[in-house]
């Protein structure tokens, strides 16, 4: 065990300009070895620029770095690795079609002592299991990574950290795309490495996270407002120093529930694992989707929307315009066509067309809206658009600039406005909040009543079951490919939740 | 968020820019070089020389931004002038009407790469490989594979005709410019190219049809080829199975030094147009420099790494740009 906590990164007066925007302005920080330094704010505050500058990536503007006293300047990331900096993003960087011990030792497979251009593979896999050992992380060598849950490839990261002795290992938003119980075990983790004397920044907008910090930094554009160790972290506070001001209401539920059937789910069958599923939707109403990562829920959206083939069972959409010629959808445009909009879990994978502008972004999926006699009206879309970039408190620069360059949260809202912009009738959202911001979060639940005051139907996924819980009103529980239960939200609590979602699962 | 909005206040300059300042540029250079360039003839010559490989490379253009490559066009010419000039040769169809259905044909080629490509999920580069031989292949089965010499006099009369002394091909380049730019620029099928080119994940969830969309992409690079190879026809009053050898790769680096990206979603019709022409009046200049074709083709094989590696490290040269400015200005 390693007590003794070292100075290993400082960052004196840095600031990051980008053109437009100032993303991180005079900044100092330190970062100590042994401790898990947490790092929170709003989105676009600057979080992900700071990690992008000590894994050099980015070019601080102004100010100086240092590393364990000494002022360094870090060219790019093999520098920054060499200097034992280990980033894991968001997106993850693995092989999909390699193995896990190949992952690890990737770009520096270990040779056989007499043939040197022969791979020793024992040895790869031996010492991969010796790191995963040391994590305490319970998963073969040999398994190929794109078999791997999203959870799993995350320790596939860090084990890959591990090997290439990083002293400061960076997350960006780990918990974001996993559910509750892969982030418990997560936590352990990272706990068990600041132990090991390892330096951790932990990036996160999940509040209930705080416990695992042994300090955390609160920035507000760009600069830092607060630096908590552990023993005074107080949420409230540091939700007041985040955002500036109180949260009175971190749930507004509004209930909007009527007894208007809007959809029905008859007993649907797909390939994707669903196996027979029946709910029903109402107007007004808000359906939520309980479930761990993997059972179902997700395909259970896809399945509606018509990018999941649906074998047996049927769809029926009440106030739909546009005949039904089957009892279900064969494409996503049919189901657009008929107002079911579908937020997707991945956005950057089937989400965000990065090379275009924030506007661009939100008419695509309905550029019917836009069209005059055939020709795209151009001002009419940047005007439309502008709108819910507006009522989504989406940053101004998204007008412009395209959404490659927006921060996570940001790029989510975009999305968000997309379907908003579609004028929906039912809209399916799957992890809607993941990765905004606490005060984007009350702007999505507000969005969500919005919805629902116009007598529309949202169906409602997410890991965080407290979410769930406050915001639904009504939720059916998908475990392997069913809904095992549909129950009134007054009638249940977490506790009932976890333990009908995680049961039976391996 | 406020107060970290410097003002900078500037709209987006358009992506055609950087390829035209590249373009006045060359004709700077070879202008001031050579005491010929500008001369009526030369650039009535220039003109001609670049409409069949500009209107070539609007089609290149389309699928690359649709996120394909189109390696046929060189063959599909060499296809349909033999096709051309049997028809009207040996048929006795009339121009007009051989060439509408020269069009016809230029568009079902396309049809054939967009739905081997879209539907059978072959990647573009492979099926338009094998189109490109296929092509060529089929060009030689007519007239035993020898070219077809003086089909018509009228059909020359569509290259080399003018109007009030401004050749027929200059309105041809012109309205197909401006046609294909207003495309993508204003239609739903235009914004939807973009759309697939740039994430078909993301262009399928937001109820696109990817597949029809590529298939258009190459039907727009069949048509293009099909007015081709009716200018090429009427240009060398003859149809022949050697035709457009390498008119493929003129019309990619067209596309390429105008800013489109291979990787799909980027390009720029316009900027097509400028190009084309950047890499027609270089070989023009070197020419009246009298410098050999193998030069040649090593200067327009820079050009085109140089003009990718501008289009790669864009933001990386304006950071460095204005990095040295503002030294400037400090000191
Ligand atoms: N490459 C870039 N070019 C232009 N602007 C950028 C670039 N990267 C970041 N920005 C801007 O800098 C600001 C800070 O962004 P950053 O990604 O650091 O935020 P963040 O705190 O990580 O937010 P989130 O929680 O949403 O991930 C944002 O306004 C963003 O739009
Ligand atoms: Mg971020």
């Amino acid at each position: 065990m390693n007590e003794i906590k070292e100075l290993l990164w400082e960052l004196k007066n840095v600031t990051k300009v980008f053109p437009g925007v100032k993303a991180i302005n005079n900044l100092s920080l330190k970062i100590y070895s042994s401790e898990v330094h947490g790092m929170i704010g709003e989105n676009g505050s600057g979080k992900s620029t700071i990690v992008k500058c000590l894994s050099g990536v980015y070019q601080p503007t102004s100010g100086k770095i240092f590393y364990r006293g000494n002022p360094i300047v870090i060219h790019n990331p093999m520098m920054a690795c060499s200097l034992g900096v280990a980033t894991i993003y968001q997106e993850l960087s693995l092989v999909p079609s390699l193995t896990v011990a190949e992952n690890i030792y990737i770009g520096r497979l270990p040779r056989k002592e007499r043939f040197p251009f022969i791979v020793d593979w024992q040895e790869i896999v031996k010492k991969s299991l010796v790191i995963l050992k040391k994590l305490g992380i319970d998963l073969d060598p040999l398994n190929i990574v794109a078999d791997l849950s999203i959870a799993q490839q995350q320790m596939v990261e860090i084990a890959k950290a591990l090997s290439r002795n990083a002293n400061l290992i960076i997350m960006d938003e780990p918990s974001a795309a996993i559910g509750m119980e892969e982030t418990k075990r997560l936590h352990e983790i990272v706990l068990n490495m600041a132990m090991q004397g390892y330096g951790i920044i932990y990036i996160t907008h999940r509040l209930d996270e705080l416990s695992v910090m042994d300090c955390v930094t609160v920035l507000k554009d760009g600069e830092v407002v607060g630096d908590r160790a552990k023993g005074r972290i107080n949420v409230k506070e540091i939700v007041n120093l985040m955002i500036g001001h109180d949260v009175k209401e971190h749930y507004p539920k509004q209930i909007n529930q009527t007894n208007d059937t809007l959809l029905t789910v008859s007993d649907i069958y797909t390939k994707k694992g669903i196996n027979g599923v029946s709910f029903t939707v109402h107007q007004g109403e808000v359906f939520g989707l309980a479930g761990s990562i993997g059972s179902g829920r997700t395909e259970i959206g896809h399945a509606i929307f018509g990018i999941d083939d649906i074998t047996d069972g049927s769809i029926k959409l009440q106030n739909c315009q546009v005949v039904m010629t089957k009892d279900k959808f064969t494409t996503p445009r049919e189901a657009i066509k008929c107002g079911v909009a579908l937020l997707t879990e991945n956005r950057k994978y089937n989400g965000l067309f990065m090379n275009f502008n924030g506007v661009n972004n939100v008419s695509i999926a309905k550029l019917k809206k836009i069209v005059h006699r055939g020709i795209l009206d151009l001002n009419k879309e940047e005007i439309f658009a502008k709108e819910y970039i507006d009522k989504l408190k989406i940053t101004p620069t998204a007008v412009e600039q395209s959404v490659e360059f927006l921060s996570g949260g940001n790029q989510q809202k975009v999305i968000i406005a997309r379907w908003m912009f579609c004028e929906a009738n039912i809209f399916i959202l799957d992890e809607p909040t993941q990765g905004i911001d606490i005060g984007a979060k009350v702007e999505v639940y507000r969005l969500i009543n919005d919805i629902t005051s116009h007598g529309k139907g949202v169906i409602f996924i997410s890991s965080d079951f407290e979410e769930l819980l406050a915001m639904s009103d009504r939720i059916g529980i998908v475990n392997k490919g069913k809904i095992i239960a549909v129950k009134e939200v007054k009638n249940i609590n977490k506790k009932y939740l976890i333990e009908k979602a995680f049961v039976n699962q391996v | 968020m406020k107060n970290n909005m410097l003002n900078i206040k500037k709209r987006k300059a358009p992506s055609y820019i950087g390829p035209l300042i590249a373009l006045i540029i060359v004709i700077i250079i070879v202008g001031l070089t050579t005491d010929r360039f500008f001369t009526p003839g030369n650039l009535r010559n220039l003109m001609l020389q670049v409409s069949i490989v500009s209107l070539v490379a609007i089609g290149s253009t389309l699928v690359i931004i649709a996120g394909g490559i189109d390696l046929s066009p060189g063959s599909a010419i060499a296809l349909l002038t033999m096709i051309l000039a049997s028809m009207i040769k040996f048929l006795g169809i009339s121009a007009p009407f051989a060439i509408i259905l020269i069009v016809i044909m230029g568009a079902l080629l396309g049809f054939w790469n967009g739905v081997l490509t879209a539907h059978l999920r072959i990647p573009s580069f492979v099926t338009t490989l094998a189109s490109m031989t296929i092509f060529r292949g089929f060009a030689f089965l007519f007239n035993n594979g020898s070219p077809i010499f003086s089909i018509s006099d009228t059909l020359t009369e569509i290259f080399y005709g003018k109007i009030l002394g401004i050749p027929y091909v200059f309105f041809y380049v012109f309205f197909f410019f401006i046609l294909f730019s207003l495309i993508m620029r204003y239609t739903e099928l235009g914004r939807e190219i973009y759309a697939v080119g740039g994430n078909a994940a993301a262009a399928r969830f937001s109820g696109i049809n990817v597949k029809k969309t590529v298939v258009m992409s190459f039907i727009f690079a069949g048509v293009m080829a099909s007015f081709g190879s009716v200018l090429m026809a009427a240009r060398l009053n003859s149809g022949s199975p050697n035709y457009g050898v390498g008119m493929e790769l003129s019309a990619i680096a067209a596309a390429v030094v105008g800013g489109a990206s291979l990787g799909g979603g980027k390009g720029d019709i316009i900027a097509t147009f400028f190009g084309a022409s950047i890499i027609t009046i270089v070989h023009n200049g070197l020419n009246l420099h009298a410098m050999p074709t193998s030069v040649q083709n090593i200067v327009i094989g820079m050009i085109i790494i140089f003009a990718v590696f501008i289009d790669m490290w864009r933001r990386e040269l304006g950071d460095i740009f204005s990095r040295l400015i503002s030294r400037r200005t400090k000191s």
